[in-house]
């Protein structure tokens, strides 16, 4: 008997199930699908926002509450965690400017012009992606799930100008006042850091110099957006929950995830536009 | 006042609707029953737009809302009031801001005004020493009976109830039955009840539409249902396990 040669059919060929490289293909390109329609849904709640923030309903109390909610009860957590990055931050640009040079007379400086500039923000709305951006996605997914956000509609209130603005407008103020607050704790351990590893004076550390006004236009235009996009991607999330609790826990996984994301996306975009509009400030 | 033409609907591969015909007229006590998942409370939800059928077209005093924008369905939710299935009040607001809301969203009432007409509805379903109290601090029945009456604020010439009766003791469930037959009968309310409760639908019925596999089985009154010799209604209308219906 021959071997049949490999361009040969075999007389007889097993049925084989389908190649599995076609479902991951299709489960991948589902996973594509349903991030652009997130994303185009959580634009259009930014614009629905924007609108009922000029048209919409007026109680200030709802956006009080929400500020109270979203500020006042991430405060402990996020300086905590910024007291701790500013120390270690400290230390390790510390450990690290030594081996090149011996003076570290900058590093106080060095290390406000990054806070304020990038990661006082970055770091901040990171951990606010995590407790904020989870709270509203399950606030929010357990109303869709219980039809409590059909239950407003019934009731001639949009829920975005119910749930979602009141949430918007206190997470762009609310994440501008964390920053400043858990930077300035972040400094403060730095500071406390720089003199117990390496001796530095805290009035030598204590330096503006190298902090202009684009270092605080950039951190501003990064608060006020991902004080926007924390809300509106987990507010997208909860809406879209169905299927009961299991649906609000994906919802809940999805904002932190998508939150998260977009902070860094976001991040780069507005450190990009600006280092193409103003250079890197070396000058 | 109500016409259902032609509905199907569909959930991806699953048909969940198929071919329904039927209509509700003003005052008429109709009730839809059928198996759980046969599509009843997507049914009534077509009609305040929550979903949208795939084929077939809606009427609500001959007026086609199948196409409807959802700003347009303000006007329909206004004269189309509905009572959800586990109440589905606001867990942040007392029961009497609850009822206050649609008065202020629909009638542009101030809020002193709202909350003076909510009480009035309160009082009328009896729960009116809850006012201040929130949702979450109440029984199913009176959570029920508040959602009934915000419901009955705008005073709609249709309720939709989604299952009224379910969970409720049978004392809470005969008091909701007999305020669901005075709207009827005082205020020519149509009511489209989406239940299970025989109790329910053989006490206050005026007609009763059975779906089973996605399709009208039965039209008719109570009498009907009870007379009927088709097996399956038979078997359902009794509550017995053995038989020929398929869940």
């Amino acid at each position: 008997m021959t071997d049949p040669g490999p361009d040969e059919p075999l007389e007889h060929e097993p049925s084989l199930p389908p190649p599995p490289r076609r479902a991951e293909l299709g489960r991948l390109g589902e996973a594509a699908i349903a991030s652009i329609l997130a994303a185009r849904d959580t634009y259009g709640l930014f614009v629905r926002s924007l609108y009922y923030t000029v048209r919409g309903r007026r109680e200030p109390g709802a956006v009080v509450r929400q500020m109270y909610e979203i500020g006042n009860r991430s405060l402990v957590f996020v300086c905590i965690v910024m007291g701790f990055i500013g120390m270690i931050l400290v230390y390790q640009g510390g450990l690290q400017t030594k081996r090149v040079v011996p003076d570290l007379s900058q590093l106080g400086a060095t290390f406000l012009e990054v806070l304020v500039r990038d990661l006082g923000a970055s770091i901040c709305a990171l951990m606010l992606a995590t407790r904020v951006g989870a709270g509203i996605a399950a606030e929010l997914g357990s109303m869709a799930v219980t039809e409590q956000l059909d239950a407003l509609r019934l009731c001639a209130a949009d829920p975005v100008d119910y749930l979602v603005k009141p949430r918007f407008l206190a997470s762009v103020v609310m994440v501008l006042v964390l920053t400043v607050i858990s930077s300035s704790a972040a400094y403060a351990t730095g500071m406390f850091g720089a003199q117990l590893f390496f001796g530095i004076n805290p009035r030598t550390f204590v330096n503006f110099a190298l902090v202009d006004a684009v270092d605080v236009a950039t951190g501003l235009t990064k608060c006020i957006a991902y004080g926007a996009a924390i809300p509106l991607i987990s507010a997208q999330a909860g809406f879209a929950a169905t299927r009961g609790s299991e649906g609000v826990g994906t919802a809940t996984t999805h904002a932190v995830v998508r939150s998260s994301l977009a902070v860094i996306a976001l991040d780069f975009l507005i450190s990009g536009a600006f280092w193409v509009a103003f250079g890197d400030g070396s000058e | 006042m109500i016409a259902f033409r032609g509905i199907s609907k569909a959930f991806g591969e699953r048909r969940i609707l198929d071919d329904v015909s039927f209509e509700a007229e003003r005052g008429e006590i109709l009730f839809v029953i059928g198996a759980s998942g046969v599509g009843k409370s997507v049914l009534i939800k077509q009609v305040v737009g929550f979903i949208r059928p795939d084929r077939g077209r809606i009427l609500v005093d001959g007026e086609d809302v199948t196409d409807f924008e959802e700003r347009d369905f303000a006007r329909i939710r206004k004269r189309c009031a509905m009572v959800f299935q586990h109440a589905t009040l606001f867990d942040a607001m007392t029961c009497v801001e609850n009822v206050a809301l649609p008065l202020a969203k629909h009638r542009r009432l101030d809020q002193r005004q709202a909350l003076s007409e909510a009480r009035a509805l309160l009082a009328r379903v009896h729960v009116e020493a809850f006012a201040e109290r929130y949702p979450g601090e109440l029984g199913d029945g009176l959570r029920k009976r508040v959602a009934i009456a915000r419901a009955l604020s705008l005073e709609p010439e249709v309720i939709l109830f989604d299952e009224p009766t379910t969970g409720l003791d049978p004392v809470n469930a005969r008091r909701v039955d007999r305020l669901i037959a005075e709207l009827s009968e005082k205020a020519r309310v149509t009511s489209l009840v989406v239940s299970h409760d025989l109790t329910s639908i053989f006490t206050i019925a005026h007609r009763i539409v059975m779906l089973y596999k996605g399709k009208v089985r039965l039209i008719g009154s109570p009498e009907d249902f009870r007379q009927s010799t088709d097996a399956v209604v038979r078997q359902f209308v009794r509550g017995e396990a053995q038989g020929p219906f398929e869940t």
